[in-house]
Order: C-alpha cells, then sequence, then structure tokens
C-alpha cells in the first residue's frame, strides 16, 4: 500500500508541475465496485504558497473482473456528465501508461459524507427512502432526457439505430452466457427465447444508459441527498427503458415488486423519470426490458462463476455473486416465463 | 462428522463476526470477511441440502422427459428424452449428481425449444408442466441469507 501511495504522489507531481511536495497519506482500499481496485486517499501539495489538502478516488484496473468494461467509458461519463449539475465525482485524470501504477487508472474527487446502500439490507435508506427514491428517478429521468451529442458523449460510445438497441445488447449479454456458463442454464436461455420472440418497439430516442443504476451504486449522505451517481463502466448508447427495466429489478428490493430498491411506490418512481425525461413510457416495452435485465443480470453472474471457478480471480465477492444473486434472478425469471406462457396459452 | 458440519460452519461465522472482524481495521479486509460469512451461512445450508435437491431436479426432469417422448414430434429427440427417463444416479456425489444434472438441463432446454415450436392444447399442457418444475426447482434452490444486523 506504501508502494502505491509513493508511486501515486510522484504521479500527481508529474501532472501537476506547479505544485511542490505532494504527498499522499490514508490510502485505503474501498470494499465493492468488483470491475475495479478502488482507493480513497488525501492527497496535499502546496500551491502559490498555500497547503492544499484534496481527498481523492483512484480508480485501478484490475486483473481480472466481474465485469469486463472500459475505464474510458466510465472517465467519460463523469466527463460529460458533471458540467450538467448531475452528482457525479469530478474527474481529474486517465492515465493509460502502465509506468505508474502497473496497470491503467484514474483519479476522481472523493465524495465525502456520503455512503452507499446495499442491495442486501432490507431497509437501506431508513427514514430517507421517500426522499432519496424521488431523487434517484429523478436523477434516471435526466440522463435518460440528456442528448449525448450535446454534452459530448455520443462520439465516444458506439453508436446505434432506436430499432436496434434490443438486438445489440441481447446479443452481447447472450454472448456472454455462452462463453461463460459453467451448466447450462434453461431459465436463462427460455428468457432469451422470449426476448427473441417478442422484441420491443424502437427506442423513443437514443439515450446514454448508465448500465448499472440501482442501489448500490449511488452515494447519499445523512440528510437524504444523493450526492454522487457511480459505477458507469458500462454506460452505452441506448434505449433509456433499459435503465428503468435494470432499476426496478426485484434483486435489488429483497425480491419485493412494489418500492423498486427499498424507496418509493414502482408507480410513483415511473411517474417522476417520465416527468424528468420527457420520454412516455411505452409499459409492453418496458415488460420486455425488465425481462432483459433479468437474462443481463444472470449473465453477468455466470461471469462472476467461470472467473472464479477459473482461478483468474479468487475475490469472495465473485462466489457470492454467483450464488445469491443467480439463485434469486433464476427464481424471479422462472415465474415471471410460466406466467407469460400461460397468459399466451389462456 | 461430529459436530455436523452446518454446525460448524455457523459456528465459525459467529467467530468470525465477533472475534475477527471487529480487530480488522482495513475496510477491504471487513468487506471480504463479512461477504465470507454471508457465503459460510449459504454453505451450511447447501451441504445439508446440496445432494437432496440435485437428485430429486434429477428424478423430475427424467419422469418429465417419458411423458413429453409421447408427445415431441421429433423421433430422435423422443428416442432421447425416452433413453434419459430411464437413467438413474448410480453416485450421490455431488460432482456426479451435478453432471448428470447438466446433462439432463441440456436436454430439458431442447425439449423447451421442441414444445415452442407445436401448437395444441395438449402441448401447452405440458409446457405449462415444464415450467411448474422450473419454478418448483428455482424456489428449492433458494438460499435464505442470515441477518447479521
Amino acid at each position: 500500500m506504501e508502494d502505491v501511495a509513493t508511486r501515486f504522489a510522484a504521479y500527481l507531481q508529474h501532472r501537476m508541475p506547479a505544485v511542490s511536495n505532494v504527498e499522499v497519506s490514508g490510502l485505503s482500499r474501498i470494499y465493492g465496485g468488483a470491475s475495479r481496485e478502488t482507493y480513497r486517499l488525501q492527497a496535499t501539495w502546496e500551491e502559490g504558497g498555500v497547503k492544499v489538502v484534496r481527498p481523492l478516488i483512484l480508480r485501478r484496473d484490475p486483473v481480472a473482473s466481474l465485469i469486463e468494461t472500459e475505464r474510458d467509458i466510465e472517465y467519460n461519463a463523469y466527463v460529460a456528465f458533471h458540467p450538467t449539475g448531475l452528482p457525479v465525482p469530478e474527474p481529474l485524470f486517465l492515465e493509460t501508461d502502465l509506468k505508474w501504477l502497473d496497470r491503467p487508472f484514474f483519479v476522481m474527487e472523493q465524495i465525502v459524507d456520503s455512503a452507499a446502500g446495499s442491495a442486501f439490507n432490507a431497509d437501506p435508506y431508513g427514514g430517507n427512502a421517500e426522499r432519496i427514491g424521488r431523487q434517484f428517478w429523478s436523477h434516471l429521468g435526466k440522463i435518460a432526457g440528456a442528448d449525448p451529442k450535446a454534452i459530448g458523449f455520443a462520439s465516444a460510445l458506439e453508436a446505434v439505430a432506436p430499432g436496434d438497441c434490443w438486438r445489440v445488447e441481447l446479443a452481447k449479454w447472450e454472448k456472454v452466457i455462452d462463453e461463460d456458463e459453467l451448466s447450462p442454464q434453461p431459465i436463462a436461455r427460455a428468457g432469451i427465447r422470449w426476448l427473441k420472440r417478442n422484441p420491443p418497439p424502437p427506442a423513443a430516442k437514443i439515450s446514454v444508459v448508465h448500465g448499472d443504476y440501482r442501489t448500490g451504486n449511488f452515494l447519499f449522505n445523512g440528510n437524504g441527498d444523493i450526492t454522487a451517481i457511480l459505477d458507469w463502466e458500462m454506460c452505452h448508447l441506448g434505449d433509456p427503458l433499459e435503465d428503468i427495466g435494470w432499476a426496478l429489478s426485484r434483486l435489488w428490493s429483497q425480491e419485493a415488486e412494489e418500492r423498486p430498491g427499498g424507496m418509493i411506490d414502482r408507480e410513483e418512481a415511473l411517474r417522476i423519470w417520465q416527468e424528468a425525461s420527457g420520454i412516455k413510457i411505452d409499459r409492453k416495452a418496458l415488460l420486455w426490458w425488465e425481462i432483459f435485465n433479468m437474462v443481463k443480470g444472470l449473465a453477468i453472474w455466470i461471469s462472476a462463476a467461470k472467473e472464479y471457478e477459473s482461478g483468474t480471480n479468487l475475490d469472495p465477492i465473485l462466489a457470492f455473486a454467483s450464488w445469491i444473486p443467480t439463485d434469486r434472478h433464476n427464481r424471479i425469471l422462472a415465474h415471471c416465463l410460466a406466467d407469460l406462457s400461460r397468459g399466451a396459452h389462456a | 462428522m461430529k459436530p455436523q458440519v452446518p454446525n460448524v460452519l455457523r459456528g465459525f461465522v459467529g467467530t468470525l463476526l465477533t472475534e475477527i472482524l471487529p480487530n480488522l481495521s482495513a475496510e477491504y479486509s471487513m468487506g471480504n470477511a463479512a461477504v465470507m460469512c454471508q457465503s459460510l451461512s449459504v454453505i451450511a445450508d447447501e451441504f445439508e441440502r446440496g445432494a437432496e435437491i440435485r437428485f430429486r431436479e434429477n428424478e423430475e426432469m427424467r419422469a418429465l422427459f417419458a411423458e413429453a417422448a409421447k408427445i415431441v414430434a421429433d423421433k430422435g429427440l423422443a428416442t432421447r428424452l425416452l433413453d434419459a427417463s430411464t437413467g438413474r444416479d448410480a453416485s450421490l456425489l455431488i460432482s456426479a449428481l451435478d453432471r448428470s444434472n447438466a446433462a439432463l438441463a441440456s436436454l430439458l432446454i431442447e425439449l423447451q425449444v421442441a414444445l415452442e415450436g407445436m401448437t395444441g392444447a395438449s402441448v401447452h399442457a405440458f409446457e405449462s408442466k415444464v415450467w411448474d418444475y422450473l419454478v418448483t426447482a428455482a424456489d428449492r434452490r433458494k438460499f435464505t441469507l442470515p441477518s447479521f444486523g
């Protein structure tokens, strides 16, 4: 750890040649975010005779991860959304030269006095659930409503036509299951077949899709204010309903459907999203994206199992993710598909 | 093994939670230890029920295949379903049960694909039976996470 601190101080000095006496203290690896090694630290330096103290976050590429992601995409999401007023940390440096910390990394502002909720906690927000829930859905609506070109993000992401959003995403995650499954997956496969038989209409608009917008991936403070939306590494252009489908998943609410993420009532959540985004939700299309997200979830957990089993990454969270969320998503998807199958033949 | 394995695993969780975790200072280590506690609790349940769950799933899939062999139009698939329906689990090792479970689950996927391409009330009724199995099997595998709060 001391080695990382010393080397990172040298990096900061290199990036800020006008300052002197750069020091790094309190370097501590944060738990979670299995896709990256995340450290909090405090950097100090002297600038114009004044001592500056800056709490920072260092996100370093892992050797292997739960999700194979692009660091540039996450960093560029912060670059694009920070000036819009959406609560995201200020991005500071992106570094791909391996000489500094052996692996690429980026640096951003540390959001202090805030915490993330856990999807495995029955009541992650306590008395602030309503207040946080309203912000949660309003912020997601603003992400959906943003013009990717106007915020300078479109060029960093792969373009997709409105009619192809579903096909591109489904193909991506089906491929993950094809490549990583350690045992046959009858429920996930049935889900994939249902999705192909019942394609949604073209996206109402092409939006920035966060890709992992849920409890656990944002910070909030004691006043019940969301202070940072994090973990943008699966961000892409696509149908804005995709993010809603993921955020609504019963996986994040102890399997309860009525209060997604343990925050506010589902219908109220969708109303707030529509108001903030200016997009009307097509309920049939939303059902498609909800089922898609169950399959996507299973693909992620299946991939985690493969990672752990192969020995490339023995982080305990990968074993846990491949047991508990797989169990929950399989059960939720099985019930959903069984109901749809019976309804179709009634 | 006495004391029984689930009791030992739950005892380990208690020791981790009350003696080891409070003495850890690194946030990342604490997070790992907490996840290992949750995982050990799941393993304790699975140690007791793992063979039973797999054995029952395998028997239930074989029973479905015996019935499906009379319904599916594809003769080759019908023969394979019938063959699989007469199998038995000769070993109760989890690894052996997992192997036969995987082979049967793979055939179940083929069966569902075939049924989805067919029409008729009896086919739909049997499709529903397959879903009954999948729902029951998924429910049976449910893990209950302990609350450490």
